[in-house]
Parts: structure tokens; C-alpha cells; sequence
């Protein structure tokens, strides 16, 4: 059979397996997909290096880089196909490789990347590469309420520990980035205002904890470009505006509990009126036929809430997608998701030429 | 307001950065100076303005990417050009390392090697092993 009819095959079956692999940071993570026309199911899903810290903050220290992924990266492949492997049938359990080929960090990104062009070459299957943060995008087309909702253009806030970006998706596969972080990401905000006034990495999650029984006007936090024309953020100014306050603090009004609360809620206000503002603001000049928030801190409630009241509020007939349960970090379910796009379109990666991109853009 | 001193070998100056925006003569002065193989550790507190400096170390270079905080990324590469056999410049952040053999997942002995890169590092202290191991470190200390 040729590779053309091989291909068309696959995708006129009107179903396809699609096996993702993440290696882009710190975690490590493989999954299989099914896609059929009018479903999508996730068979299998790992992520191998979440350490949970602290069963109430649900927080997860991932080893950085997790050395190479490469241990972990073998076993992971090892147990999704040992798991899913029909030895009746002798059927592979995949059809086609996503992987993430970048944005992320070198060494980390070929882990993946050499695993998967492996496989491509040695079990004779396609392979495609993916820009991470497209995957964290198909997170929420991962929920199947999501897709009876996805109607084009999406507007997207994907903000984690690593990147705050405004996106307009006006197509699978088709992107624009309106705004992003001029210096540290919202998730480092969270975290590092949170480690200086005494707080444990990952202080993002004990924030939001603490900030529940808080004042959220107690102190007055700067809301760096709230009011800059552009869709960009800027957090580091926040860093400093709060080690200045702590700074000021006797230490025995440091110690008090009403102040850590207080001032989480304060920070946290802060931080969550700037991505409000800017995606409602971003929303009204592109008029999204949907909204979405994606990435590790849109799994914070509060986040969540009020923007879901501002988009009630102010964007009439738009509705707010969230990431599917448990896929707001880094994990490969996405990456398959979001390498089913393209391989739906016909696109494929040379296994022989494929390498990683640390610094691709969406 | 900013104090930075400067230090490398028995070399030690010191600059006032008045705001955010004065970065530009000290980045000037240092890119100046920056070889391959050089490596320029950057040590200051939470905010001091590490990755501010960062910023306009790169637009000294010529190269007009915005730097963001490598915090979370570990590592960002910036192409230079017109700068002879300086071709490159690793922003590396130590903050989030703990143990110095997460290094190893860098391949940074390697990276640095290659003739055409220069290194930053935000928290030199947390790798500070290796640094030590390295030799013409310029230290720029952000007070
Ligand atoms: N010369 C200066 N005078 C006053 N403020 C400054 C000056 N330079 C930078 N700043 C401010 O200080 C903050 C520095 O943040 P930056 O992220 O650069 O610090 P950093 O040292 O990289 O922090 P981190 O330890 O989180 O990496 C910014 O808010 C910036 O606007
Ligand atoms: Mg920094």
C-alpha cells in the first residue's frame, strides 16, 4: 500500500488513535486519544513526575526538567502500550505520534521528540509536532461540552506558571496572539509574592486556600497596565510593591494570621483583576464567539468566578469553557488533542527531520 | 533605585541605576565586554531587577525579542548578530533548581563550548558549585 492510501485510510475510517507525548518542561506525560467523529475519548493518560506536597493544597512540586525525562518518558510508553497492545489482534494501539516539539527547553523537548521519531520509524506511523501551547488550548476542547460550544473565534487567557498569553483562535490550527506577559507570568506572581511573605513552593494553591477567609482590600496591591491600551501584563512589579509592604510590617503584625490571609486575598485580587479586565477588554475589541481559560492557574476559583461574571455581564451570548478536569498543567492528553487538529488537516512531520523548537511562538 | 557593582577578576565597579528604565549604559558596558564563553552571574533578592537588567543586556545586543522570566522556562535562548563569533545568549534561572544535578538536564558544560555562546544566570546562588567551577565569572550585584 502507498503512504497516500495508507493515510486516507486512516482518516475515512472516521476514527484514529492518536498517541502524545509531553516532555517540554517538568513533567513527563503520555496518552492515547481516540478521535471519532463525533466523540473524543481519552484511552489512557499518565503523568509520570507530580509529587503530591500536601493532600489540602493539592499542589504537585514536579522535579525540574525531571533530570531528563528519559526514564520515565521509556516506562510511560512502555505501560500505555503494554496496556493497550492487542495481542489477538496484533493491532498497535495508535495510528499517529503527537509530540511536543516546543516552546520548552531543549535537552528536555528531544526526550520526547526522540522517542517519538523512534517509534515513527521503527512501527512505520506518522508523526506530528506540536507547539505546547496549542495543546494547553485543546485542553478545553477536551471536555465534550466544550465541543458543542466551539464555535470560532475563541478567545483564550492561557496562563500558568510559565506563560500569561491572550489568544484569538479563529480556526483549528490558526491562531493569533493579542497579549502576553511583558515580564513574569501570572502563576510566578502567585508564587513568588507568595514565598515572600513566607509561603512554600508552589505558593499559587496556598494563596487561593489562605485568601478564602481574606479581606481582598486590606492592602493595596498595584494593577500594573490595567489601564495600557495593549492586551499586555506585567507582573513583576507586583514582587516588589509586596517584598516593600512586608518589608514595612513589624514582625508581629507579620505574624498574625489575619495579616497572611488578608494579604493573600489582596494579592490574589490583584493578580485576577488584571487578567479579568484585560480578557473582557481584549474580548470587546475582537468579539470572540467564546470565551476560554486554560493552563495551571485557571484552575484557580476565584479566577474562575469572576470571570464568569464578567463574561455573564458584559459579553452577551458568550459562554466560559474551562480546561477538562485535571489537564490545566502540563500533560499529553493535549498534546494528542491538539496533534489530532493537524493530522485531521493531512499535516505530518518527516521523522527523520523533526527537532525541537524551544523558542517556537504560537 | 538601583546599586549594582560589577566584579570580575580584581576589577570592581559600580553603577547607580536610577529606574527601570536606566539599564541601558551598565547593559551597554557589559555587552561590550561579553566573549564567547562568558558567563555573567546576576545576584539580587526577589525583584531586585535581575531580569530587568536581562532585558537590556538583549536590546544591547541588538536583538529586540522581549525577555521575559526564564523562572518557570529554566532557559531562553536570544540569537545576537554583528557581534563577531557571539552568536548566542543563554538566559539561564537557577531559582527553581534545588539540587545541582538538575544542571545535568541543561547540557550547559556542552552549550557553552560551542565557541558562539555567551550565559547570564539569575540565582547563581543556587547552583553556585558550578559556578565556582567556571572560570573569568563576571558578578553583577543588584542591591
Ligand atoms: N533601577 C530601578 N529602580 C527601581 N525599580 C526598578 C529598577 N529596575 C527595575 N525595577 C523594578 O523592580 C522590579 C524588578 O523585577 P525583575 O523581575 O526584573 O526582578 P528579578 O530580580 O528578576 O526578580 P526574580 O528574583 O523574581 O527573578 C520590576 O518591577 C522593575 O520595574
Ligand atoms: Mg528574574
Amino acid at each position: 500500500m502507498t503512504v497516500a492510501r495508507k493515510r486516507k485510510s486512516i482518516v475515512n475510517r472516521g476514527s484514529f488513535r492518536v498517541l502524545g507525548i509531553e516532555t517540554s518542561c517538568d513533567e513527563t506525560s503520555v496518552a492515547i486519544l481516540k478521535i471519532s467523529k463525533n466523540s473524543v475519548e481519552i484511552l489512557h493518560h499518565e503523568i509520570a513526575s507530580q509529587i503530591p506536597v500536601h493532600e489540602i493544597y493539592g499542589g504537585v512540586v514536579p522535579e525540574v526538567a525531571a533530570r531528563l525525562h528519559v526514564k520515565e518518558t521509556v516506562e510511560l510508553l512502555d505501560r500505555a502500550m503494554a496496556t493497550h497492545y492487542s495481542l489477538l489482534t496484533t493491532h498497535l494501539p495508535f495510528d499517529v505520534i503527537a509530540v511536543a516539539q516546543g516552546p520548552g527547553l531543549a535537552t528536555a523537548l528531544r526526550v520526547g521528540i526522540d522517542a517519538a521519531r523512534t517509534l515513527a520509524f521503527a512501527l512505520e506511523k506518522p508523526i506530528v509536532g506540536v507547539n505546547h501551547l496549542e495543546g494547553h488550548l485543546a485542553s478545553a476542547w477536551l471536555v465534550s461540552e466544550n465541543r458543542k460550544h466551539w464555535k470560532f473565534p475563541i478567545l483564550f487567557l492561557l496562563v500558568s506558571g510559565g506563560h500569561t498569553e491572550l489568544v484569538l483562535m479563529k480556526d483549528f490550527c490558526s491562531y493569533r496572539v493579542i497579549g502576553r506577559t511583558r515580564d513574569d507570568a501570572a502563576g510566578e506572581a502567585f508564587d513568588k509574592t507568595g514565598k515572600l511573605i513566607g509561603l512554600s513552593y508552589p505558593a499559587g494553591p496556598q494563596i487561593a486556600k489562605l485568601a478564602e477567609n481574606g479581606n481582598p482590600r486590606a492592602f493595596d496591591i498595584p494593577r500594573p497596565m490595567i489601564n495600557d491600551p495593549s492586551f499586555d501584563f506585567s507582573f513583576s512589579g507586583l514582587k516588589s510593591a509586596v517584598r516593600r509592604l512586608w518589608e514595612k510590617m513589624p514582625q508581629v503584625v507579620r505574624a498574625k494570621k489575619k495579616t497572611r490571609v488578608d494579604l493573600c486575598a489582596s494579592i490574589q485580587e490583584a493578580i485576577v483583576d488584571v487578567l479579568v479586565a484585560k480578557t473582557i477588554a481584549a474580548a470587546r475589541k475582537h468579539r470572540p464567539q467564546q470565551l476560554a481559560i486554560v493552563g495551571g492557574v485557571s484552575a484557580n476559583h476565584h479566577l474562575q468566578e469572576r470571570l464568569r461574571q464578567a463574561v455573564k455581564k458584559e459579553l452577551r451570548g458568550v459562554s466560559l469553557l474551562k480546561a477538562a478536569r485535571g489537564l490545566h498543567t502540563d500533560n499529553a492528553a493535549m498534546i494528542a488533542a491538539a496533534g489530532a487538529w493537524h493530522f485531521r488537516r493531512g499535516e505530518r512531520h518527516d521523522w527523520r527531520k523533526i527537532d525541537a523548537q524551544p523558542e517556537w511562538d504560537l | 533605585m538601583r546599586n549594582v557593582t560589577l566584579k570580575h577578576g580584581k576589577d570592581c565597579k559600580r553603577f547607580r541605576v536610577s529606574t527601570e528604565n536606566d539599564w541601558g549604559e551598565l547593559a551597554e558596558y557589559v555587552a561590550g565586554k561579553l566573549k564567547p564563553g562568558s558567563i555573567v552571574a546576576i545576584s539580587g533578592e526577589l525583584g531586585a531587577g535581575k531580569t530587568t537588567f536581562v532585558k537590556a543586556l538583549v536590546t544591547a545586543l541588538g536583538n529586540r525579542r522581549s525577555v521575559v522570566s526564564p523562572t518557570f522556562a529554566l532557559m531562553r535562548s536570544y540569537k545576537i548578530a554583528k557581534r563577531g563569533n557571539l552568536k548566542r545568549l543563554l538566559h539561564l534561572d537557577a531559582y527553581r533548581i534545588e539540587h545541582e544535578h538538575e544542571l545535568l538536564a541543561l547540557d550547559l558544560d556542552e552549550e557553552l563550548g560551542d565557541g558562539h555562546t555567551a550565559l547570564v544566570i539569575e540565582w547563581p546562588e543556587n547552583i553556585s558549585k558550578w559556578v565556582k567551577k567556571q572560570v573569568g565569572v563576571t558578578a553583577v550585584i543588584i542591591k
